[in-house]
């Protein structure tokens, strides 16, 4: 009895001590100047990118380039996101939000521990740093897992591996350089692509209303895994001539998932089935004449299962 | 002079560079363009033959590592003698295997991993065969390009994964990895 509680009580202390340090690394990758090279391996391909991170008291500021085949950018501040994509011509510019640090709030770790098992799994040693490494593991095949390599001394990543329920990799990033704590200079977060000649995208993010009132057709997902709730909605305007899309967002405290839902006309065919980049998957399918897309770092089996369960229904009227 | 320069490189890959070499080395990356695909095919070798790659290979794949174990000299047999990536090229080499055959033979080990029984068996197909990306049984053939609308909804849903995520801006490698230019070359 006394060994049960004991490994018990260690057990929990190991979870505990594995959420500590995924909230140091939380805050040290938005609190810290950074400078670093790595590699980024997906669907067979390998990438090699530069990430330079700017702290400072009037925010964040952020640079991610790839070093190899095209020279796509994106450029991040408290304010806009813009993504340079030299091979499509084009740029695509849309508001950034506030970002939550880990751990949030001690009754979202009570719910993430019913859907993941954090584990220490011991030292190691990463790009020149000592790490120590962190596992998530989840505990149904609708959510992937993390194996997190975070250096000792200043909490940051070092190298993230991304697992499918049976600890098959997905993706896998991994610096091979990183300075920490020097100076980034402002010239050092300036592209190196004006987007001069490119189709400019601006994502308005405009919100056109807030929930739909009584009597009003709302789409809803009818199908999630346990654990995710929807932890925001807006109609808005993706694109400033477009129309308005239902967009609802779906987290299970880790892992997010994106439902759009907007209008087909009648000349656009859309599109349906799988779409898969990484860790990202992306199911379309078409409901009454409208578009549902479902993105998520999620596996294939948890976006196409939301998308099949969409449905339209008219809200009942409030007395 | 080169050679001493690649096999640094592959002890790089091996993890074993230390101090003063592993940073002038990893400055001297950041600065030379062909060091940083060098290092991306000693990685993906590495990566091949450590079987540590994802299930999911696209056709392009088989062809890099091949070209890779076949043009690049310094991981050839014996070429980086005393590293963990010459210590496992060296033994499929030794048994006069082609390198089309190491990759199947590892892909293979992979695909065995998987669970589900419609997944494609990676060991069943010849070795001069292209490989495709697994699919789902329940959307046969299902890879549709959502071009410029996809990319739309991925830039504003990053916003949302990274403002409750804990993995700062990497949400954001997924964009810069996913590199329609090249996808078309392969």
């Amino acid at each position: 009895m006394l060994l049960l509680l004991a490994a018990a009580a260690s057990h929990a202390a190991a979870q505990d001590q594995a959420r500590e340090w995924l909230g140091d690394m939380s805050r040290a990758l938005q609190k810290l100047n950074y400078d670093g090279t790595f590699v980024y391996l997906h669907d067979g391909k390998l990438e090699t990118m530069r990430i330079i991170h700017q702290a400072g008291s009037t925010g964040e500021k952020e640079r991610l380039v790839s070093l190899t085949g095209s020279a796509r950018e994106v450029l991040r501040d408290d304010e806009s996101v813009t993504c340079i994509m030299p091979d499509s011509k084009s740029v695509m510019v849309g508001q950034s939000r506030a970002r939550q640090l880990l751990p949030m709030v001690p009754q979202d770790l009570d719910s993430l521990l019913r859907y993941y098992r954090f584990e220490m799994l011991g030292a190691d040693r990463m790009a020149g740093f000592q790490t120590r490494t962190v596992a998530i593991t989840p505990r149904d095949e609708y959510r992937y897992g993390y194996r997190i390599w975070i250096d000792q001394d200043s909490k940051l990543l070092l190298k993230s591996d991304l697992t499918a329920a049976d600890g098959t990799p997905i993706e896998q990033v991994m610096f091979t350089r990183l300075d920490i704590g020097s100076t980034i200079t402002d010239a050092a977060l300036q592209p190196s692509l004006s987007g001069k000649g490119y189709t400019w995208y601006h994502q308005s993010d405009e919100e056109t209303a807030a929930l739909p009132g009584s009597g009003e057709t709302r789409w809803s997902v009818g199908r999630l895994p346990d654990g995710f709730s929807m932890t925001h909605y807006q109609r808005k305007r993706m694109q400033p001539d477009g129309q308005d899309t239902e967009h609802m967002v779906f987290s299970d405290g880790l892992a997010t998932v994106s439902v759009y839902v907007e209008s087909l006309a009648s000349d656009n065919a859309g599109f349906t089935g799988l779409s898969g980049m990484g860790a990202m998957n992306a199911f379309g399918i078409i409901i009454d004449g409208h578009q549902i897309t479902v993105v998520g770092e999620v596996p294939a089996v948890t976006v196409e299962m939301m998308a099949r369960s969409v449905a339209s229904g008219e809200l009942p009227a409030h007395d | 002079m080169k050679d001493k320069l690649f096999e640094q490189l592959s002890t790089l890959v091996d993890d074993e560079l230390t101090g003063p070499e592993q940073a002038l080395l990893t400055r001297r990356i950041g600065r030379d363009a062909d060091l940083q695909q060098r290092l991306s095919r000693y990685q993906l070798v590495s990566d091949a033959l450590q079987n540590h790659l994802p299930p999911a290979v696209d056709p392009g794949f088989y062809r890099r590592v091949q070209a890779a174990l076949h043009d690049e000299p310094a991981i050839r047999p014996g070429g980086l003698a005393g590293s963990r990536l010459g210590v496992l090229v060296k033994p499929v080499a030794g048994l006069a295997i082609a390198a089309s055959v190491a990759v199947v033979a590892v892909l293979s080990i992979q695909s065995a991993r998987q669970d589900e029984p419609s997944l494609p068996a990676v060991a069943t197909l010849p070795a001069d065969k292209d490989y495709v990306r697994v699919q789902t049984a329940s959307t046969p053939g299902a890879q549709p390009r959502m071009g410029k609308k996809l990319d739309i909804y991925m830039v504003n849903h990053n916003e949302y994964a990274v403002s409750r995520g804990m993995q700062g801006m990497l949400p954001y490698v997924r964009i810069i990895g996913n590199d329609v230019s090249r996808d078309g070359k392969e």
